[in-house]
């Protein structure tokens, strides 16, 4: 069964390994010149303050064909679990039920139970052996310019890096294998894996990855030297925001709170922050004791919201998994 | 050997509210070519499915050489099977379904396969998406029979077919039942692919089982009766009418009956194999009431 289930694979995994084998090589060409760049721009050899040497490395490699290389490798690493899903999961099982091939293999000397099983071990181990190698080599290709710049903490950077694509791949395989079972054609299980994919990875940074890991929470003096946001509505009601944040961080949460604790929210006063402009009201600001309060992710959670999306989506595969062996012994028949 | 390769206890399949067999009671002998025949949509392929375990009963049970279908690799390597409009994969070749066969069954006999393949003239470079309808059939009754089945079943396997290929096909069928001695259950809605292999019949309309038996017991307790009219209330018991038609003077009855019939005012005739099928597909479309016999 195993060589059968090979056989089957044969294609989709030569286009794969090709489609890896451009990408090392645009790596390999790129990477020489991030290398070069780093060493020429100082920051290797820097000690104490290394911003001017960052900036300068950070502005070579964001132009050129390694910005186009770092932006297309973001991209490929959120769009190869989705055409794993695609191309591999959903046609696995909904291309025999569609072409009535299952009834052909369903009556060799092996159970369906095995059948299936040889199935989705030869698939997720090719899942996860692909988008793993393309996540390390996309890792370490770039991990100057994400030490530069690129925090990987941050929400569109961190399903990009380490090894949440590995388990975001094997999401994906499992989802297209059943959503290809329950449709049973492969066009329409393409688009529900798709869509399906698409909700569950946007949905991490929006509602779930920030409750991963314990938040950190901060309160600081606010710092008026660097105001984000500062703008007055009606009834003279305030918003006054910092854009001092720790570094490399992901902050979830960032409010101007007055001596008393509560959310700062004017009133303006008339006098200072009318017509004589923003210096004058920043002034008067900085008379009322106010203070930045802060929830955020800070890098070194990094790994631990890593292995604990990694093992949400690992869950979510096992999950679907068992219920396509439930489906196909007891309600496929 | 005398155990039933196939028993089947009021077995029962529903989808949904469509009830595809119903109360099903059968035991098939071992050692016969046993044909399944019906209309369209009759249940025959529900039967069948049921049997390689494709399907499960919604009721009742089924028991083919001795065990529950598809229960595990055992089980499934003693039947062979193939399925209505014979499946390949498309993309494989000749010879890539003969490696997987090898790979999948443990009894699988790559000598017969690829003598098969040879005999048939095919290319086993070829990829089975561009065989013909009858070429494919070929195959696929070819990768049954290298299993080396005790049971072989097929659904309307000539169905597809042209009459040439229909006897090509029921050639090769034949040559492996002599070789091997296995069983055969096959189906088909016309009686003619039938008549020349089969030495048991079943006769299955619309989800229920209305006759089975041995072609030779069937044929030697049925008869077709001509003679005045008249009404077939007034036939001495024993006789059972499967059909009857009149003119205006004159009756026709199929009628069953295990005594040989002597009744002088009728001309007697022994009838075919389409004849009483035929007579049993008109009845069951006639009569609402369920008719439920076996000859063992």
């Amino acid at each position: 069964m195993t060589w059968f289930a090979w056989r089957q694979f044969r294609i989709p995994s030569w286009i794969t390994a090709a489609a890896l084998l451009a990408v090392a090589v645009l790596l390999a060409i790129t990477g020489h010149n991030l290398v070069d760049e780093w060493n020429a721009s100082g920051a290797a050899t820097c000690h104490g303050d290394c911003g001017g040497a960052l900036t300068t490395f950070i502005q070579r490699a964001t132009t050129g064909a390694e910005g186009i290389a770092f932006q297309l490798t973001t991209v490929l690493l959120y769009a190869m679990p989705a055409l794993i899903g695609i191309f591999w999961g959903a046609p696995m099982l909904a291309r025999e039920l569609e072409s009535g091939t299952y009834r052909l293999a369903w009556n060799q000397s092996i159970t369906r139970t095995r059948w299936l099983g040889t199935k989705l071990a030869v698939g997720g181990a090719a899942s996860a052996l692909s988008a793993g190698l393309l996540s390390w080599a996309v890792t370490s290709w770039g991990h100057h310019l994400d030490h530069a710049r690129y925090y990987r903490i941050l929400p569109v950077m961190f399903g990009a890096r380490g090894i949440v694509p590995i388990g975001y791949a094997l999401f994906a395989f499992a989802l297209g294998v059943t959503m290809g079972m329950l449709i049973r054609r492969t066009v329409p299980a393409m688009a529900a894996t798709l869509a399906i994919y698409v909700a569950a990875v946007v949905s991490m940074p929006l509602w779930v990855r920030a409750h991963l890991a314990p938040a950190v929470h901060g309160t600081m003096p606010l710092d008026l030297s660097s105001i984000d946001i500062l703008s007055i509505g009606q009834n003279s009601v305030m918003t006054v925001r910092s854009g001092v944040t720790p570094s490399n961080a992901w902050v979830l949460t960032n409010n101007t709170i007055t001596p008393s604790g509560k959310i700062f929210t004017g009133p303006a006063d008339p006098t200072h922050c009318g017509d004589g402009g923003p210096r004058e009201c920043i002034q008067w600001l900085s008379t009322l004791g106010l203070r930045e309060r802060l929830t955020y992710q800070p890098a070194s959670h990094f790994w631990q919201l890593q292995w604990m999306e990694t093992g949400m989506f690992v869950a979510a595969a096992a999950l679907l998994t068992a219920f396509c062996f439930w489906f196909i012994r007891n309600r496929l028949t | 050997m005398s155990s039933p390769v196939l028993q089947a206890e009021h077995l029962s399949k529903r989808y949904g509210r469509r009830e595809a067999l119903s109360d099903c009671t059968l035991s098939i002998p071992p050692g016969h070519v046993v044909g399944l025949v019906g209309p369209n949509g009759a249940g025959k392929t529900t039967l069948l499915q049921l049997a390689v375990g494709l399907l499960r009963p919604t009721a009742g049970t089924i028991t083919v050489l001795g065990g529950r279908p598809a229960s595990g690799g055992p089980q499934l390597a003693k039947v062979g099977f193939v399925a209505q409009d014979a499946p390949t994969y498309a993309g494989l070749s000749i010879a890539d379904h003969l490696r997987f066969g090898a790979h999948m069954n443990p009894g699988w006999n790559q000598q017969l396969a690829a003598d098969r393949i040879a005999q048939l003239g095919l290319d086993p470079s070829q990829k089975a998406g561009k065989l013909s309808g009858g070429q494919r059939a070929q195959l696929s009754l070819t990768l049954a029979i290298a299993k080396t089945p005790e049971l072989l079943i097929l659904d309307e396997p000539v169905a597809s077919l042209d009459p040439l290929a229909r006897r090509e096909f029921l050639q090769a069928l034949m040559g492996f039942v002599a070789d091997r001695r296995a069983s055969v259950i096959l189906s088909s809605h016309l009686v003619s692919d039938l008549e020349r292999v089969c030495d048991y019949l079943i006769v299955l309309v619309a989800s229920r089982v209305r006759v089975a038996g041995e072609v030779e017991n069937l044929l030697a307790t049925h008869y077709r009766l001509i003679g005045p009219r008249r009404d077939p209330a007034d036939l001495p018991p024993g006789i059972d009418v499967i059909e009857a038609s009149y003119t205006d003077r004159q009756s026709t009855l199929i009628v069953r009956s295990a005594a040989p019939i002597h009744d002088p005012s009728f001309a007697v005739e022994l009838i075919t194999m389409e004849d009483l099928v035929l007579a049993y597909m008109a009845r069951a479309t006639t009569s609402r009431q369920p008719v439920l016999e076996t000859i063992r």
